[in-house]
């Protein structure tokens, strides 16, 4: 086990953010193992993003664009990567712990026979093997799991636990072989963005995250999309106000939605039950607004603000608004 | 139709959870169990499809657990379910993700199946690979993330599956595992007639052996072992700044992010 293979993620053109934040990992993992970093990247104008990567500390790109890839679910991808990793031999695989990414490793760990190891924030080589941190049970336990070593490993990634290091290393691209005998059956009819041109959630540098305390869905729409704009954000929410129905489910944030790590996390108007928490706590600041002073989310947040969220949110996004005017 | 609903026993998400210092593993036995929360929405989605589909579908109730906590899938049978199978051994014991996988498909094999529905994730191992790895070994289509589904029936499903962007529409042929998100509708509660009726339905239990596995189980086989477990790094407790108005809270705000170079 000495390569190390990215699963590139991208959609609408784009790379995402997560892959690069994996080349870099990818890169220290491999030269802790004296081996190789890879990156698998596959489907309609996988050629011009693998010329992209090769700003990014990689040595071999694989790539292929294919259309059955994006005509039929999952399987070409999984089919790919298994073609390139049989080819590499028993290998770290690094995939985005992302809804994609979640699907990907699962179906790829059972083709290799490989270990999974998910959500992880932190990773070490330790004589020879590949040692994984990820939070379970809630965040409240952090545990270390280790591959055997002479097999396939593969770890999903939480968006932001790492930094991208955007370098040249002079990567070989080379294209994939499309794999003999394969048929696919689940074919995509259409493939709808509903969110269109909005950060990932997961990928933010900042949340905005609103809870019932904001009493309807309008004020996502008037007091935190001009505030998350302002601070260069996204929105997101807490279960409450995904289930009231004010936003739809891709915005939840928490253990049963999108488990973000940004550098700044504001919870306006979210009282932070532990299913909350899970979702958030590993934030780089948080801050919560709330009236009351004795909220959950005292726990877990740097700064309280108690107070009418109503009021605060507009005239911070206007001090934010007036900072960055002085500063352009 | 005959669908299988794959529920994963947890312990009881309101309790405190343990892990045995000694063999690294969540403590499982003295903590009562619980249906992993998600998948009450799968269960949701089966009897919606009995509803729709009339009463030649039928809803079995699957689960891989020691046999002492079988009554716990009662729950399940109130809701509407007809009956449930549960997969037990000592041997699979400490499986990680691609045993329990493996496991589960042999039995899923010898159970028989048009559709399975499974929640999306589990809610203590959070791990989210067991369904794609499932597929695989059944070797059946996996419609992962699906908040709607919109045709089924004559070996045909077309659903709405949720992306990181949106949604897709995709079509494909059953036998297929689909695992659903909450939006497919709040789990029911279970009737006084449904819970009193759930008393009568069978639970049966098979033998690693009975499901024709063979493959080493248990730890032995596990690809990963865990080397650490340690307590989360505690934060500071919180600055709380009571704000007299809006001004005043968004400058503390304003100059805390200062302070922190955010802004």
């Amino acid at each position: 086990m000495r390569d190390v293979i990215v699963f590139v993620e991208h959609s609408g053109g784009q790379t995402r953010k997560v892959t690069f934040e994996l080349a870099a990992e990818a890169r220290r993992l491999a030269d802790a193992l004296g081996g190789k970093a890879h990156a698998v990247v596959a489907g309609s104008g996988a050629a011009a993003l693998a010329q992209q990567l090769q700003n990014h500390p990689l040595d071999k790109i694989h790539h292929t664009d294919d259309p059955d890839v994006d005509k039929y679910l999952l399987d070409p991808f999984v089919d790919y990567l298994e073609a390139v990793a049989k080819s590499v031999g028993p290998s770290v695989i690094l995939v985005p712990n992302t809804m994609l990414g979640r699907d990907i490793a699962g179906r790829i760990a059972a083709r290799l026979n490989a270990g999974l190891a998910s959500d992880v924030t932190e990773l070490r080589v330790e004589n020879g093997r590949v040692n994984c941190v990820a939070p379970k049970l809630q965040g409240s336990t952090i545990t270390t799991c280790a591959f055997k070593a002479g097999d396939y490993g593969v770890i999903t990634v939480r968006p932001n636990a790492f930094s991208a290091a955007p370098k040249s290393t002079g990567a070989e691209v080379l294209t994939i072989e499309k794999p003999s005998g394969k048929s696919y059956k689940m074919a995509v009819e259409s493939d709808v963005e509903e969110a269109s041109g909005e950060l990932g959630l997961e990928e933010a540098p900042v949340v905005v995250s609103g809870g019932r305390g904001l009493g309807g869905p309008q004020p996502f729409e008037t007091l935190l999309k001009p505030l998350a704009d302002a601070l260069g954000g996204a929105v997101g929410a807490s279960r409450a106000a995904a289930d009231a129905g004010w936003v739809p489910y891709s915005l939840q944030i928490g253990q049963t939605g999108k488990i973000v790590s940004p550098q700044l996390y504001l919870a306006v108007g979210i009282s932070g039950a532990i299913q909350h928490k899970v979702g958030m706590q590993t934030a780089g600041t948080i801050v919560a607004i709330n009236r009351d002073a004795t909220v959950p989310i005292g726990e877990t947040a740097d700064l309280l603000v108690v107070g009418d969220l109503f009021q605060i949110v507009p005239a911070l996004t206007a001090l934010v608004q007036k900072a960055k005017a002085a500063h352009a | 139709m005959k669908i299988v609903v794959t529920v994963k026993l947890v312990p009881d998400p309101n309790a405190v959870r343990r892990i045995d210092p000694a063999t690294k593993r969540l403590v499982r036995t003295g903590v009562d169990t619980a249906l992993n929360p998600f998948d009450e929405y799968a269960i949701e989605a089966a009897l919606q499809l009995k509803e729709r589909l009339g009463p030649d579908t039928t809803v079995t109730i699957f689960t891989m657990a020691p046999e002492s906590m079988k009554e716990s899938l009662r729950k399940a049978l109130a809701m509407g379910a007809d009956d449930a199978v549960v997969l037990s051994d000592p041997a699979l014991e400490g499986s990680d993700v691609s045993v329990t996988s493996y496991a589960m498909a042999q039995a899923l094999k010898k159970i028989g199946f048009d559709v399975i529905l499974s929640g999306a994730l589990s809610d203590d191992g959070n791990t989210g690979g067991v369904p794609g790895a499932l597929a695989e070994h059944l070797g059946v289509p996996g419609l992962t993330n699906v908040r709607k589904i919109e045709e089924i029936g004559d070996g045909r499903i077309k659903a709405q599956r949720e992306t990181d962007t949106g949604y897709q529409v995709v079509t494909g042929p059953l036998p297929a595992l689909v695992t659903v998100t909450m939006a497919v509708g709040e789990p029911r509660y279970a009737s006084l007639k449904g819970i009193m009726g759930a008393k009568k339905k069978t639970i049966d239990v098979l033998s690693a052996a009975d499901v024709g596995i063979d493959r080493p189980l248990g730890s032995d086989s596990a690809k990963m072992e865990v080397v650490a477990i340690a307590a989360p790094k505690s934060r500071e407790k919180a600055r709380v700044v009571e704000a007299a108005d809006g001004a005043s809270g968004a400058q503390a705000i304003f100059d805390f992010l200062r302070e922190r170079k955010l802004v």
